[in-house]
């Protein structure tokens, strides 16, 4: 007898998925002597059960055809609605597959992909070189295998693996559950490991195209917020705007309180001038100006500076109290011009 | 593509089929079947045959009993009780009926038999 129990089990759980939408009691009845009977046909003649029977979801359908059963369904478990939406994808990836077919210039979609298995066996050996290369060179590789940094032999290696991969795609139907399934999971890693080498080749042309820029890798000003200009005088200079060499404003920060010229925001962000949030400023900004509206502005301080410096500023200070000189404690030559 | 072909026949008689063929003799699943494809029935299907046997025990037509196997499986066997002897007589003559009018429907035509 060449028919396992396991594979009576197998197919007999996938007729009952397929008649999933049937009402419990129903299907049971259908498939309670499924097993003994698919016992006498396997003791019978030679051959699996697919091969003597079909697929398990066309006995399935024959089945339910010959039983007259109904297709209505009340109160069912979650087992069951499990099942029959296990089922229902089935069916629409049946549907899907003829849906498809005719895009391809076949009658099913599998048709072309069935097709493809040779070639799928030949990226599977390549695939299974490679892993062995990274595994055995430790890392870095390009696209050809090499066996311990050996190109020969890596080449060596692509071949045998590649025959062995044919060799194991054409014996794969007949292989019993458990290879099957190896193969199958070890098909899967060889995937997964495919898209993590595309990845990481992309991850490396990226770097070709876009490595030297250095504003995208690090951008110096990216954190800025807001700018806020002083005067020499070290008054905040507001409504103030910055152009490059070429008459482009620069455009830095971004605006995040309203602008009190424009408190619903419906004007262009762009033309905001700096700083946008002049409560914000670093440095306090100079207490509300004794008035000295008679002091005429930048660029002449005048020698009398009615503060104090002169204690601080040294000897030297007296006779030449410069600009500098009259940052710090000249209040009272602010002249609020820019208010 | 034919109107006719022999799987729908099979559809509307293969009750009466597996009735006949277990008024000879009780038998199980894979021999009913076996014993179907030696009349001549040669399309039918394993599943086909297996619901029709589930769906006439169900209906109260055959009863079943196992019998032990010293090498292999242990096999169901079914047998007709009252009901499925009568349903087959019905069914038998009612298929005769209907047989004889085609026969006859066909000879009107010419066509041979």
């Amino acid at each position: 007898m060449t028919v396992t129990e396991q594979e009576i089990a197998n197919y007999v759980g996938r007729v009952r998925a397929a008649l999933a939408d049937l009402p419990a009691e129903v299907r049971d009845e259908l498939t309670e002597d499924l097993p003994e009977h698919l016992a006498e046909v396997a003791a019978e003649a030679d051959g699996t059960l697919v091969e003597r029977l079909g697929e398990p979801e066309a006995y399935a359908a024959e089945l339910r055809a010959a039983a007259g059963a109904p297709a209505t369904a009340a109160g069912r478990n979650l087992d069951q609605r499990v099942a029959a939406a296990v089922g229902r994808a089935r069916r629409q990836a049946r549907q899907l597959d003829t849906q498809l077919g005719p895009l391809l210039g076949y009658a099913r979609a599998s048709e072309f992909l069935r097709l493809l298995r040779p070639a799928w066996w030949v990226v599977r050996g390549y695939l299974a070189a490679m892993l062995v290369t990274v595994i055995t060179t430790g890392g870095g590789f390009g696209l050809l295998p090499r066996f311990g940094g050996e190109l020969v032999g890596g080449l060596v290696m692509l071949v045998a693996l590649v025959l062995a991969s044919i060799w194991l795609g054409h014996r794969s139907t007949r292989l019993r559950r458990w290879p099957r399934w190896a193969t199958h999971a070890a098909s899967v890693v060889l995937v997964v490991f495919a898209l993590a080498g595309l990845a990481n080749a992309e991850d490396r042309a990226g770097y070709q195209d876009y490595g030297y820029d250095p504003i995208s890798v690090q951008n110096p000003y990216e954190r800025v917020r807001d700018v806020f200009v002083y005067d020499s005088e070290g008054r905040l200079v507001e409504d103030a705007r910055l152009f490059d060499q070429n008459g482009a404003p620069i455009r830095l920060g971004y605006p995040d309180c309203p602008d009190p010229r424009d408190p619903n925001g419906t004007g262009n962000p762009l033309l905001r001038t700096y700083p946008y949030c002049p409560d914000q400023a670093p440095f306090a900004p100079r207490a509300p100006a004794a008035p000295a509206p008679t002091v005429p502005p930048l660029g002449t301080p005048t020698p009398e500076p009615t503060g104090t410096p002169e204690p601080t500023g040294g000897p030297t200070a007296t006779g030449t109290p410069g600009p500098g000189a009259a940052v710090a404690p000249n209040p009272t030559a602010t002249p609020s011009a820019t208010r | 593509m034919p109107i006719v072909d022999t799987t729908q026949l099979l559809k509307g008689v293969l009750d009466l089929a597996v009735l006949a063929v277990l008024r000879e003799e009780d038998g199980y699943g894979y021999d009913i079947l076996r014993r179907l494809r030696e009349a001549g029935l040669e399309e039918v299907g394993d599943a086909s045959v297996y619901g029709t046997l589930r769906r006439l025990f169900a209906a109260g037509l055959l009863t079943t009993y196992v019998v032990p196997s010293e090498s292999g499986p242990h096999r169901k066997y079914y047998s007709l009780n009252a009901a499925g002897r009568d349903q087959l007589t019905r069914s038998g003559k009612l298929w005769r009926s209907f047989a004889t009018t085609m026969d006859t429907l066909l000879d009107d035509r010419g066509m041979a038999a």
